[in-house]
């Protein structure tokens, strides 16, 4: 090949590389200014954390606290893997994140236990059956249970 | 506020250039160079400075880890003052001389520049929107950060909690500089893992751009930096306060070191060590990084041993060895002292590998997976509930293929081994990561759907840096003449340099 081809061909490579990545580069800008009317004021996490640290004045500085939500403790994790639903998972984890270094575990058998129902009530039966009393009521589907008794 | 968060970045970032100029000495007369160390440098800083508040931690002594912080800083610049600040008495190798500038290498400067506007504000628009982080940030490493800021003298308790889902045998270079950073300030804010994150998008972005423009050309590393500015997932990972893009600066930083080494006279040591550093920094970002310094050292061995025998193999793997090592202390020391089995190791015995290493069906999905993933992970994240599909989209492996095959290939002399060598080391990561994918214990779809376009994305700016090594010239293409002059020739490169070598197209 001669190198008046080569030099040709190389033209059109760096034409071609610039002109490809300038077009992603101002596209992913376009997305961004393009979305940018629709944000919301405050973020979910930020809104949920929000939310979760109305606990922190009733909950003890290091001890652990339960959680209980809208499915079976078992069905949070199960329902994020087979990717029907993420969220249980994310109001979990975002409890934790807020109430971090308290530990969060994922079960209503400790005498403080959160409950998270901001997707709607706990099965029917679920909180009597694990004996939990509500302490607090904070609105908006988060209450604060106490244990009372051990199935 | 800011004035305490700026000093906890400048000492990380004078610490980082400190130690380059003294196990890296002064080239002359390179914009680059200095470009080099600051981005390099910083990073390297940030590894260092993890560590050392890891160490307070360990020792209960953080409320002086400013004090220590500048210690080490004064520690690492008095020698450097006292045996380095005459240029004479360096003995670097004088870099290539800059030329009168071409008006090509300047047209691509202000298409990068433009691109380099429109990415940081594309960056800013990603971290509106989410300004925690996405997922892994809160559900990981922010969240680590937190229990380690918030633990107090209890900050073990977290690693013995039982919350096996937030990984926490995860190594803590990232949560440690969050971490830091609110411990110079005094309290929590969002900002400090935003600019973390951005501070990382952005140090592999120059890195990539100042260690092309030192081993290449100005043009080349401007071109580098565009296929990655133009690469949507780089941005939005980026953005999402993932581990992944420190990761990935830690990776290419080892490559450029290790192909500075193999052009510096004499293969001084320097280099080397910093290599391992920036190795080590790797396996205490992630666990991946782990499997990094197993390659990159046995390639080395392997590498060091073809070219000069067993003695200078042992030589040169001590001396990487030896810059991993700090670092690797404190990843022995985390891994065996504080945190729990590895969730896809733990309880995995013998039987059930050899099950799932004889399961040919698994191949055949990861190989699938690695195909469709590997052509459509640059488009940004996908949704894993409609799963994996083809979608190249404008920048890919694709266009670094197309752009290969019209520009030619053009490998210095000096670099064949290396480039070899480099390229060795990150097919061998894609094998690891494949066989990691057979042997996981986890829903095999689930766990490529969750991960795979981010590991790719680890090894993406070093694929993108490689590619850009060996690419033709750009400037002899559009001028046909360099902006650089050609290095001075050094004896022992020029036995092996070869003429340049264009592979046509059929």
């Amino acid at each position: 090949m001669s190198p008046a081809h080569t030099t040709y061909l190389q033209k059109a490579g760096i034409t071609l590389l610039v002109v490809l990545t300038g077009y992603a580069i101002l596209n992913l800008l376009w997305q961004g200014i393009r979305s940018y009317p629709d944000l919301p004021a405050t973020d979910p996490v930020t809104i949920h954390e929000t939310r979760i640290a109305q606990l922190l004045p009733l909950l003890p500085a290091s001890d652990a606290v339960g959680y209980v939500t809208t499915v079976g403790n078992d069905r949070i994790f199960a329902a994020e893997k087979s990717f029907t639903n993420v969220e249980f998972l994310a109001q979990y984890v975002l409890t934790q994140y807020t109430l971090a270094p308290r530990i969060v575990r994922n079960s209503p058998d400790l005498p403080l236990v959160v409950g998270n129902f901001i997707d709607g009530p706990p099965p029917a039966g679920f909180l009597e059956k694990n004996g939990l009393v509500p302490l607090k009521d904070f609105g908006d589907g988060l209450i604060l249970y106490r244990r009372e008794r051990k199935h | 506020m800011i004035f305490f968060f700026v000093a906890s970045l400048l000492l990380s970032l004078a610490s980082g250039i400190l130690l380059t100029f003294l196990f890296f000495p002064s080239r002359k007369s390179a914009a680059a160079d200095l470009a080099f160390r600051l981005f390099a440098g910083a990073g390297l800083g940030f590894g260092v400075t993890s560590c050392l508040y890891f160490v307070c931690l360990l020792t209960g002594l953080t409320r002086y880890l400013s004090a220590i912080d500048l210690g080490v800083c004064l520690l690492l610049g008095i020698p450097y003052f006292i045996l380095f600040r005459r240029p004479a008495a360096r003995g670097g190798q004088p870099l290539p001389k800059t030329g009168q500038p071409s008006r090509f290498p300047i047209l691509l400067a202000g298409i990068f520049s433009i691109e380099l506007v429109a990415s940081v504000i594309s960056f800013v628009f990603a971290f509106l929107k989410e300004p925690h982080g996405r997922w892994d940030a809160w559900l990981i490493w922010n969240m680590h950060a937190r229990f380690l800021f918030r633990g107090g003298e209890h900050w073990r308790d977290a690693f013995a909690s039982g919350l096996d889902w937030s990984h926490w045998d995860y190594p803590l270079l990232l949560p440690l500089s969050i971490a830091r950073g609110w411990q110079y300030i005094g309290g929590e804010s969002l900002s400090i893992p935003a600019v973390m994150a951005f501070v990382f998008t952005f140090l592999t972005l120059g890195l990539l751009w100042s260690g092309l423009s030192l081993l290449r050309s100005r043009s080349h590393g401007y071109l580098a930096a565009m296929v990655l500015m133009g690469t949507p997932l780089f941005i939005s990972m980026g953005a999402a306060q993932f581990a992944d893009i420190p990761l990935a600066f830690f990776m290419l930083t080892t490559l450029v070191l290790l192909l500075l080494h193999a052009r510096s006279p004499e293969n001084q040591p320097g280099a080397l060590i910093l290599a391992g550093l920036a190795a080590g920094s790797c396996a205490w970002t992630k666990n991946e990084g782990l499997l990094f310094l197993l390659i990159v050292t046995g390639s080395l061995l392997c590498k060091a041993v073809y070219a000069g025998g067993w003695r200078s193999a042992l030589n040169r793997t001590a001396g990487f060895l030896a810059g991993a090592l700090p670092i690797l202390l404190m990843v022995i020391y985390f891994k065996t002292q504080l945190s729990p089995a590895n969730d896809l190791f733990s309880g995995f015995g013998p039987a059930a590998a050899a099950a799932k290493l004889t399961d040919f069906g698994r191949y055949a999905e990861i190989a699938k997976a690695f195909f469709i993933t590997g052509l459509s992970f640059t488009q940004g994240l996908i949704d894993v509930r409609v799963g994996m599909h083809l979608n190249p989209g404008a920048v890919s492996i694709l266009l670094l293929i197309v752009y290969l095959f019209l520009a030619g290939v053009r490998i210095d002399g000096r670099d064949r081994i290396i480039v070899f060598q480099s390229t060795a080391v990150l097919g061998l990561m894609l094998i690891g990561y494949f066989f990691i994918y057979v042997l996981t214990p986890l829903d095999l779809s689930y766990h490529l759907a969750t991960s795979l376009n981010r590991l790719l994305l680890q090894l993406w700016p070093s694929v993108i840096f490689l590619c850009f090594m060996v690419a033709g010239s750009p400037e002899t293409s559009i001028e046909d003449r360099p902006a650089i002059a050609p290095a001075q020739p050094d004896t022992r490169s020029t036995k092996v340099h070869k003429p340049r070598i264009t592979r046509e197209p059929k």
